[in-house]
């Protein structure tokens, strides 16, 4: 099961040394950027709706929509997107690494004039 | 809407979109995916993005979600974000583990990963509801349709509908035709956004992406009508359009057949990419149907009806509203009613197949018959569909809701089960199997409670609301998971082995 004798688990929040850290820092930092964004917005509509009895849900018009159609319409789907190509790219590179670290390794390991 | 008569075009049209859906399918059987506009390894993720959205497509996408916004305003948008922000948590914490365990199914997936009969048999017959549900929803989009098609009133549509769908699945299955989900997309985003750019250049707005461009009638209604959208939380508390939109996304996360998608991806790589092409596509469905909604707004206020209440029974079909009120040709409602048609249709079968499979792989050969050969199981799916399309049917008979809201509900009973079921097996390995038992139990309950409970206790319904309850549901299901499984024996050290070394990147060690 181990190498040191320790039994390891697989838990989020105690994420094992190594690369599977980093993966689980880049989702936690995701997850919270996606939490912010979606409960950060609505507070924010709500606190103009409750202000100046909606005033500014009127006036703020961005790209020819009220302000709130436009952040939970428009916005909001598109950070989503933005977040996964953020996510997909870290997780290209990240695999990249660890395959060139794996092929090191093993060049390393192999004697001189070794045929791989 | 009122039904009067045949719609000879619309029905020509309808009839030339499964029969192009079905010629495809059948070529397919020779093609490779190359054929179909895309090529190389690029090729894989967009067309494997399109076939996921083409398998998300449904009733509720076309249809609901237009309706909803018409009757509820920007309630509405906590669908769409519901939607679409569940397609993250499928990527970042989903989509490559559950790749990497190769397994096909959701009973597939939590047998093997609880180590347990019982729980795959209980995922199993969630999956079954959960597919009920969900095409009670479909089969209203049908029937309101097909009531417009061929001017039926609604119950005889409801049977038409279903009989209509029995046949497609007959004739589908028997020519052996496989279903083109990226040619479907590309056909259904058409059909949906094509009557859009119409209806604006029609009214002199920015034509060219309507998803911005309806804003003028907002504008319009504002000005010269003195309709104001100004309230999103009027008729909905700050909490319980929270609780709908992370509801959705929990779901969306535990949906069997959207969780199948990943199975089937070539590699990990064209997995996560798929989601991110399929998100974009699915945006752009999102991104466009609040406009149908507001121009139908716009269209009552220019017929007087500025502050009329919606009537719920036809706000469902206000796509198709908006697009006879403006006075488009023919064969552009004919497109917009053949794309919904399709997606209806598809995502039925779809789930009512599904259903079925569940039931001959998993229930039948367990519990009613052990020895049962493959031609056995192939039989007892074909009679299980049959039968569930005959539940859904008797369901869909009476109106009992929007189509989006029918949808929820499924959305609310898989966030509430199977999506805590896979986040916990996948990120904590103490999970086993009594703890995936109590916690998908607990998500039952909680999911039925305000029936069950609502009139007794009325804080019931508002913590665990019937179409919102996963917001709160999810964690304490979780909960529930973790405590009992502490309490309990933990799972093999094989299968621990197996989530350290083989779904998750432990670089090996």
């Amino acid at each position: 099961m181990s190498d040191t004798g320790t039994k390891r688990n697989i838990n989020i929040f105690r994420p094992l040394p190594g690369t599977m850290r980093d993966e689980v820092q880049v989702i936690a930092l995701l997850l919270i950027a996606c939490l912010l964004a979606v409960v950060g917005t609505q507070v924010a509509i709500w606190i103009l709706e409750e202000s100046l009895d909606g005033f500014w849900l009127t006036e703020l018009i961005f790209f020819n929509l009220p302000i709130h159609f436009w952040i939970s319409g428009q916005f909001l789907p598109l950070l989503f997107i933005v977040l996964g190509l953020v996510f997909n790219l870290w997780m290209d590179r990240h695999e990249l690494r660890r395959m060139e670290g794996t092929i090191r390794f093993r060049a390393q390991g192999r004697k001189k004039g070794e045929v791989p | 809407m009122a039904a009067t008569g045949v719609q000879f075009i619309p029905l020509l049209m309808v009839l030339g979109m499964f029969l192009l859906f079905i010629i495809s399918g059948l070529g397919s059987k020779m093609r490779q995916a190359s054929d179909y506009g895309f090529s190389g390894s690029y090729s894989g993720r967009v067309g494997s993005g399109a076939a996921i959205a083409s398998n998300w497509m449904s009733a509720a996408s076309i249809l609901g979600l237009a309706g909803l916004f018409y009757l509820k305003g920007y309630y509405a948008m906590a669908f769409v974000i519901g939607w679409t922000g569940g397609y993250v948590l499928l990527l970042v914490l989903m989509a490559t583990q559950i790749r990497r365990f190769g397994k096909f199914t959701a009973p597939d997936f939590v047998g093997f990963r609880y180590e347990s009969t019982i729980a795959r048999t209980v995922v199993a017959l969630i999956s079954i509801v959960i597919s009920v549900i969900y095409c009670v929803a479909q089969f209203r989009g049908i029937a309101l349709l097909v009531s417009w098609l061929f001017g039926l009133k609604y119950k005889e549509a409801v049977l038409t509908g279903a009989a209509l769908l029995v046949i497609f699945v007959v004739i589908s299955g028997t020519l052996g035709v496989i279903r083109n989900q990226r040619l479907q997309y590309f056909v259904l985003i058409i059909a949906f956004v094509l009557p859009l750019m119409y209806i604006n250049r029609k009214l002199g707005y920015f034509w060219v992406l309507p998803q911005f461009g309806y804003g003028e009638a907002i504008t319009t209604l504002q000005e010269q009508f003195g309709f104001f959208w100004s309230e999103p939380f009027a008729s909905i508390s700050l909490f319980q359009w929270l609780a709908l939109c992370f509801t959705l996304m929990f779901g969306t996360a535990g949906l069997p057949h959207v969780l199948s998608r990943f199975y089937l991806a070539p590699s990990m790589r064209d997995a996560r990419w798929g989601v991110v092409w399929g998100l974009f596509f699915i945006s752009l469905i999102y991104w466009s149907a609040p406009a149908y909604g507001v121009l139908a707004r716009l269209f009552d206020a220019r017929a007087g009806n500025t502050f009329k209440l919606p009537d719920p029974a036809t706000a469902d079909l206000v796509t198709l509203t908006a697009v006879t009120q403006a006075g488009l040709p023919v064969w552009v409602t004919g497109l917009l009613v053949a794309g919904g048609m399709a997606a209806a249709f598809y995502a039925a079968a779809g789930l009512l197949q599904s259903g079925a499979a569940a039931f001959a792989y998993d229930i039948y050969p367990r519990f009613i018959s052990p020895g049962a050969s493959d031609s056995d199981k192939v039989n007892v799916a074909k009679g299980v569909f049959l039968v569930l399309a005959c539940i859904v049917m008797v369901f869909s008979l009476n109106q009992v809701g929007l189509i989006a809201e029918i949808a929820a509900v499924a959305f609310a009973l898989a966030g509430n089960t199977i999506f805590p079921a896979f986040l916990l097996g996948i990120w904590w390995s103490r999970t086993n199997e009594a703890g995936v038992l109590a916690g998908m139990l607990t998500g039952v309950l909680i999911t039925v409670s305000s029936l069950l409970l609502g009139d007794l206790v009325p804080l019931v319904k508002v913590i665990f609301p019937l179409t919102s309850s996963a917001f709160i549901g999810a964690p304490v299901v979780m909960l529930v998971m973790i405590a009992v499984s502490l309490a309990t024996r933990p799972p093999s050290d094989e299968m621990v082995a197996f989530l350290i070394r083989d779904v998750h990147d432990t670089g090996g060690k």
